[in-house]
């Protein structure tokens, strides 16, 4: 009786999770890693996660940076992130697009100024992470046509695009001023757009991939699972 | 800065706004006048010893100080992304900073070239620009910060010490995308400066 009672909740989970698996485009993910130096992360101490300069030609989205902190804090291994705006301010102006190290040799230096190295100790801050790349639209095709008139209307066609979504990370130790290494993430998915009458999106949520992909990776080299 | 300053806020810098209209298809307003006048006060504030603000038509021999600083819009730019051909919005705003000692003569004219640039969210893309001038505001800030002294050596005018004028201006530009030049510190150096000015 209980197996009859719950068969109808059981099929509509199937069918849930089947049309959500149909109306998903097709996305492939690579993470590496590349370790150069040991890492860990004591209580107390946290993490900041920065875009690297437009100024050096960057575009990493302000989105991916919000979701990476995010993904990065959440949950019960969540590492202790500081947002990167709260960062930039309390250290202001030595973290501006214009005036961001550029490469560790540089921290030292940094940390003499006045005041740079206390704001560091008081948020906690023990590895600062750069981020470069963004995600692109690499390619499209299709075509798809809508109309409508008194009667009603609908669309006939079939649309694709491919984003391609390219990041990597590279993690700086102010434990030693030095560089731990670089995390990279590369993901490209296609989505579909197929309609006859209705269309029905198959929407490859690139980045979203990208960065629960990086956080994963981040997560487990920062705290040296690997 | 062991300093005491006053600030002179032109007029027309404290009502700035810019205003244009873009292929015939979009029509955009900056305001940028009040952010402005905040902005230099609690910059100079915060760098000098002593600030004075003092508006437009006050006569400066009503005040003591050691140097009078008149910052003025040279010029302000933007580009959206339907110019620019990406998903940004940049915004480039010129400074000028006219130092006077406290008898009155020019000790120095500066103009910082700021710049900011911000991606595009949502589909009007006002917030994206307003962050873009932002941006370019922090960014003349900083140029400030590090650079003030080195372009005008306003500190030698400390206690009624007078400047010699300089011919020609000081000029910190941003105004392109300039490649990265790291100095000896590491430090990301663009539009001139240079971290040995402190």
């Amino acid at each position: 009786m209980t197996q009859n009672k719950l068969l109808p909740e059981v099929r509509s989970s199937l069918l849930f999770a089947t049309l959500a698996l149909c109306l998903t485009g097709c996305v492939t993910t690579r993470v590496e890693d590349a370790r150069v130096n040991t890492t860990g992360l004591n209580e107390g101490e946290s993490v900041v996660i920065m875009a690297k300069s437009y100024h050096q030609g960057n575009k990493t989205e302000s989105e991916y940076v919000s979701c990476l902190e995010n993904a990065l804090g959440r949950g019960s291994k969540g590492l202790r992130v500081i947002p990167s705006q709260q960062f930039v301010d309390s250290l202001f102006p030595w973290f501006e697009p214009r005036t961001a190290p550029a490469e560790t040799k540089g921290l030292t230096k940094l940390m003499d100024r006045p005041g740079v190295a206390d704001a560091v100790e008081e948020m906690g801050v023990r590895y600062i992470v750069w981020l470069d790349g963004d995600t692109e639209r690499v390619a499209q095709g299709g075509s798809l046509s809508c109309a409508a008139g008194p009667g009603g209307g609908g669309c006939f066609g079939f649309a694709w695009w491919q984003n391609d979504a390219d990041y990597e990370a590279s993690v700086w130790d102010l434990d030693g001023f030095e560089s731990a290494g670089t995390v990279s993430a590369d993901v490209s998915g296609t989505s579909f757009l197929p309609a006859l009458v209705v269309p029905i999106p198959l929407i490859a949520r690139t980045q979203t991939a990208a960065c629960k992909g990086l956080a994963d990776q981040l997560r487990a080299f920062i705290v040296q699972t690997t | 800065m062991p300093l005491d300053v006053a600030l002179r806020i032109p007029e027309e810098f404290k009502q700035f706004v810019h205003e244009e209209n873009i292929l015939g298809k979009e029509s955009w307003s900056i305001d940028l006048g009040g952010a402005n006048e905040t902005f230099f006060t609690q910059l100079f504030g915060y760098l000098f010893n002593s600030l004075t603000v003092i508006g437009a038509n006050d006569d400066a021999r009503d005040y003591q100080f050691d140097a009078l600083i008149e910052p003025t819009i040279d010029g302000f730019e933007f580009s959206v992304p339907n110019q620019s051909k990406t998903e940004t919005f940049a915004v480039w705003i010129r400074y000028r900073l006219r130092v006077y000692d406290r008898e009155g003569t020019n000790a120095s004219n500066w103009t910082v070239s700021a710049y900011g640039k911000s991606q595009k969210e949502g589909l009007s893309g006002s917030s994206a620009l307003q962050r873009a001038a932002l941006l370019a505001m922090r960014d003349a800030a900083a140029l400030i910060i590090m650079q003030l002294d080195r372009a005008t050596q306003i500190s030698a005018l400390a206690n009624g010490g007078l400047a010699t004028p300089k011919p020609e201006s000081a000029v910190a530009d941003a105004r392109d995308e300039p490649a990265a030049i790291p100095d000896e510190s590491g430090i990301f150096v663009i539009g001139g400066i240079n971290d040995d000015a402190e």
